[in-house]
């Protein structure tokens, strides 16, 4: 009797570990997508966003920092090869950072690896190819998110940020 | 027929049971694993393709795109010192020294992970905000109301809403990432919950 119910136990035991390994393996590219159209929608593919700061009316992304700035790019290399480009705010830390369609980070460069000088940094896939002399991240898929972050050590600072951080761009390659 | 029927109603009873549990696991944050160190919790390899399968679904949900270990470790709280949750109508001191970073800050989150609502129109305090001489020794207010403190630091929180606190510090030095789980981090003391 009891032997009868072996192999069906042991089959509902697979799908609980099959449910809880896919549901973690699956989410962070879930999660990605719908921040990537939700901020599609709001930036446009390939340009920059210069958001507002983060206050309690604003949801778009969890767990905002109150006191960075942030200018962010949904990129979709399927058009060719994008240039993000991040304009070096003075005297504060500041960063750029890629992350691939399942939440990677898969390049990040602060205003310590600049020696306070701009960034640039060209997105491509296998087999693209762009101007020599900027450096270039392969991303594994055609989309993801560029994120320029500045900090602020007072919100009030955003005033003097602005005009600087408005020179950060992204967009396809001039072909 | 009976057997099939069995198979199928234990893959499914199996599938719901796998998917709930991960749920659930993610939608915890931190707070079930990671490193601890004290009431603080925080995970190695965030924002990269090294981290374990929980811990980029868990930063997925609760602190999509974060940075990277490099640039900023991350620790959240959602109880005090004495594990007991924290209590949007409670206030509470958080007691700390030099934390080995470039710059810290200290903000408080709903429990949905978004900033509340306040009438200061402020969240967060930070290491510039402390001169020379607090930078070792300092406390914050943390509260539905200013409990002046000597550095006159305050992070306001919304009463009869639970809370937590994510401490941010910016380009952390070798030894506060090889030690998340033993540097000193700021105490957080609960000192009374108007009735």
């Amino acid at each position: 009797m009891m032997r009868r119910w072996i192999a069906p136990l042991a089959a509902g035991l697979g799908a609980v570990v099959l449910g809880y390994l896919g549901t973690m393996w699956f989410t962070p590219s879930l999660v990605m997508d719908r921040a990537w159209i939700g901020m599609s929608e709001l930036a446009g593919v390939n340009h920059m966003l210069h958001a507002p700061l983060s206050n309690a009316g604003r949801r778009g992304i969890v767990r905002p920092s109150p006191d960075l700035a942030y200018s962010l790019c949904p990129f979709d290399l399927g058009n060719g090869p994008v240039l993000v480009h991040a304009e070096a705010v003075p005297d504060r830390y500041w960063s750029i950072t890629v992350f691939d369609n399942v939440t990677n980070a898969v390049f990040t460069k602060s205003d310590r690896d600049t020696g306070g000088k701009n960034a640039d940094v060209a997105l491509v896939r296998s087999g693209q190819s762009v101007p020599a002399g900027i450096e270039t991240v392969e991303l594994p898929d055609d989309k993801g998110i560029a994120l320029v972050r500045v900090l602020m050590h007072d919100r009030s600072e955003i005033a003097e940020i602005q005009p600087i951080r408005a020179k950060s761009f992204c967009k396809v390659f001039d072909k | 027929m009976r057997g099939f029927l069995t198979y199928g109603l234990l893959i499914l009873l199996g599938l719901a049971a796998g998917i709930g549990l991960a749920v659930m696991q993610v939608k915890g944050g931190l707070s079930g694993g990671g490193i601890a160190n004290g009431p603080w919790r925080s995970a190695e390899n965030v924002g990269t393709a090294k981290a374990g399968l929980q811990t980029r679904a868990v930063v997925a949900v609760n602190g999509l795109l974060a940075l990277p270990d490099s640039e900023a470790t991350y620790f959240n709280a959602k109880v005090d010192s004495n594990g007991d949750a924290l209590d949007g109508s409670c206030h509470y001191l958080v007691k700390g020294g030099a934390i080995p970073a470039r710059w810290w800050s200290m903000t408080a989150y709903g429990q949905d992970g978004y900033l509340m609502a306040n009438r200061t129109g402020y969240y967060s305090v930070s290491s510039a905000m402390l001169d020379a001489a607090s930078q070792n020794d300092w406390a914050i207010s943390v509260g539905p109301d200013n409990m002046v403190t000597p550095e006159n630091m305050w992070i306001p929180t919304l009463a009869g809403e639970a809370f937590e606190l994510t401490l941010r510090a910016y380009h952390p030095e070798a030894k506060l990432l090889a030690g998340r789980a033993t540097v000193p981090l700021p105490s957080i003391e609960k000192q009374g919950c108007p009735s």
